[in-house]
């Protein structure tokens, strides 16, 4: 699963604004509330002016060390700024080292956002350090937090990122596995789709198929989000007979058009072929 | 009591989720006009399963729910605006015409703009005479033209299925100005540089493939 529907919600202050002046916001350093509704401005709208990707990562450099007892506005503003820089792919593989020291932040919040950034950007350096976090497995970084509902690591988004970025040796793969077993089901759904994506093997598929029937409408939802990152085409019918709304399944499906990663769809040229056709005509269904 | 309001009477005593999906669908196969006010109000009750039930039963009820459907708009509820929406866009019925155009033009919920955008492709134009055919055929193109430039790329893929289904409901009656107009704003989809998601100009394609048009 990834952020994707909760930042589907525009942050308050939502004016539309040009964008000269959501740079002219995101340097306004004094200003936090600017800079955050910016830096998620430029990202949203896939901003390719040259100067998007260098302030952001100036963005990304004004997060603090956490004090409970003041703001982390600074840190909202870097989150939002890693998350921008993950859309603004492969423009900004220049922020990948301003990324990856993100992914050793304190803070968790900020961690979780870098890693999907890096996923996103594909960055293939972040293999070590994400293997690192994870290592100790789901008894360690995934042990919950004494006192919160978090865990040690932001596995999720840990996990996923391996995925996304695709690079499939065995160390990596065997880092992932006990994530399968995890106590929490969105990581049982994270570590399959990232299984699925980097092995192709069925039985990852199939773990996040028995997901779609979850009692938990939340579970369901990842399972959805899950199968349609990795593009697993088998999961057509499946999916449309999810107990979920139809918003959902129309991500999923889209899904499965873009990122089916074997037989990729180029932008625009011919029409689609007959298994693109058979998923498009199922997202017709469900409009 | 008939048959249609014990059914009625269940989907009112259903306590689970379950419960109110078998009472609903009950209730939908019977496809009563006396079951229609009933299954309107289950659209607004959070619950997908029962909902997707509940809009095939009043499609199955058809012409007697528009009227029904049509006074029980929920301006607060965009989910069960959206579901109204997918009654009204698979009846077809043209007394559907003002809400669908209206939704697609402003409704701030996309499910909502996009069901509205397919039901503006299969009003059942078919059965008017031909100037009010012309006239409704009009004005759908040109609510579908004008949301070909939404924010949210599901609800161009919907203007894409209903541009689709439009031209062919049309075809032989629509003036050639006209559907090259719509050839026109499928072929900008399909090539639109600016367009983030690839599965909206992969559909153009597809519509394009449809239509006979040459493309690519």
């Amino acid at each position: 699963m990834d952020a994707g529907f909760s930042e589907q919600t525009r942050p308050a202050a939502g004016d539309p604004i040009t964008e000269e002046e959501a740079l002219r916001r995101l340097r306004l350093t004094d200003d936090p509330s600017a800079q955050y509704y910016a830096a998620w401005w430029l990202g949203r709208n896939r901003s390719t002016h040259p100067e998007a990707v260098p302030l952001l990562q100036e963005a990304l450099r004004q997060r603090r060390p956490r004090d409970p007892g003041a703001g982390v506005e600074e840190n909202a503003v870097a989150r939002n700024a890693a998350r921008a820089l993950g859309k603004l792919a492969p423009a900004a593989v220049q922020a990948i080292d301003d990324l990856l020291a993100t992914l050793e932040d304190e803070d968790h919040g900020l961690r979780e956002a870098a890693a999907r950034a890096l996923g996103e950007l594909r960055a293939e350096a972040a293999v070590e350090p994400l293997l690192r976090r994870l290592a100790g497995g789901p008894s360690v970084a995934g042990a919950q937090q004494p006192g919160t509902p978090r865990l040690m690591e932001p596995c999720e988004a840990l996990l996923e990122a391996l995925g996304d970025i695709g690079v499939s040796t065995a160390e990596v793969v065997a880092v992932i596995e006990p994530f399968v077993q995890h106590e929490r089901p969105l990581i049982r759904s994270a570590a399959s789709r990232s299984l699925l994506q980097l092995t192709g093997e069925e039985h990852w598929g199939l773990q996040l198929v028995e997901l779609l029937q979850h009692q938990q409408l939340q579970v369901r939802h990842a399972a959805l989000m899950d199968l349609g990152g990795a593009g697993w085409r088998p999961a057509l019918d499946p999916i449309a007979r999810t107990l979920a709304e139809n918003s959902l399944k129309l991500i999923a499906l889209r899904g499965l058009v873009e990122n089916n990663c074997r037989a990729p769809e180029p932008a625009s040229g011919l029409a689609p072929d007959a298994s693109t056709t058979a998923v498009l005509e199922v997202m017709d269904a469900l409009l | 009591m008939p048959a249609v309001l014990e059914l009625v009477e269940a989907v009112r005593r259903a306590d689970t989720a379950l419960g109110l999906l078998q009472a609903t669908q009950a209730l939908a196969a019977a496809s009563h006009p006396e079951g229609a006010a009933c299954l309107v109000e289950i659209l607004g009750f959070n619950n997908p399963g029962a909902a997707v039930a509940a809009v095939d039963g009043l499609i199955a009820i058809g012409e007697p729910a528009v009227d029904t459907i049509l006074s029980n708009i929920d301006g607060y509820n965009y989910g069960a605006r959206a579901w109204a929406v997918r009654a009204l866009a698979g009846i077809g019925d043209v007394r559907g015409l003002p809400v669908l155009e209206d939704a697609l033009g402003k409704d701030i919920g996309p499910s909502v703009r996009r069901a509205a955008a397919r039901g503006l492709g299969q009003l059942r134009l078919a059965e008017l005479p031909e100037d009010e055919r012309r006239a409704t055929g009009h004005r759908c193109l040109q609510a579908l033209l004008a949301g070909c430039r939404d924010g949210e790329w599901v609800v161009r893929y919907a203007v894409v299925v209903g541009l689709e289904s439009l031209a062919q409901a049309l075809d032989a009656e629509m003036a050639a100005g006209q559907r090259q107009q719509l050839i026109e704003a499928l072929g900008a989809l399909h090539a639109d540089p600016e367009e983030e998601a690839p599965v909206v100009q992969l559909r153009a394609a597809l519509a394009l493939q449809r239509l006979g048009v040459p493309h690519g």
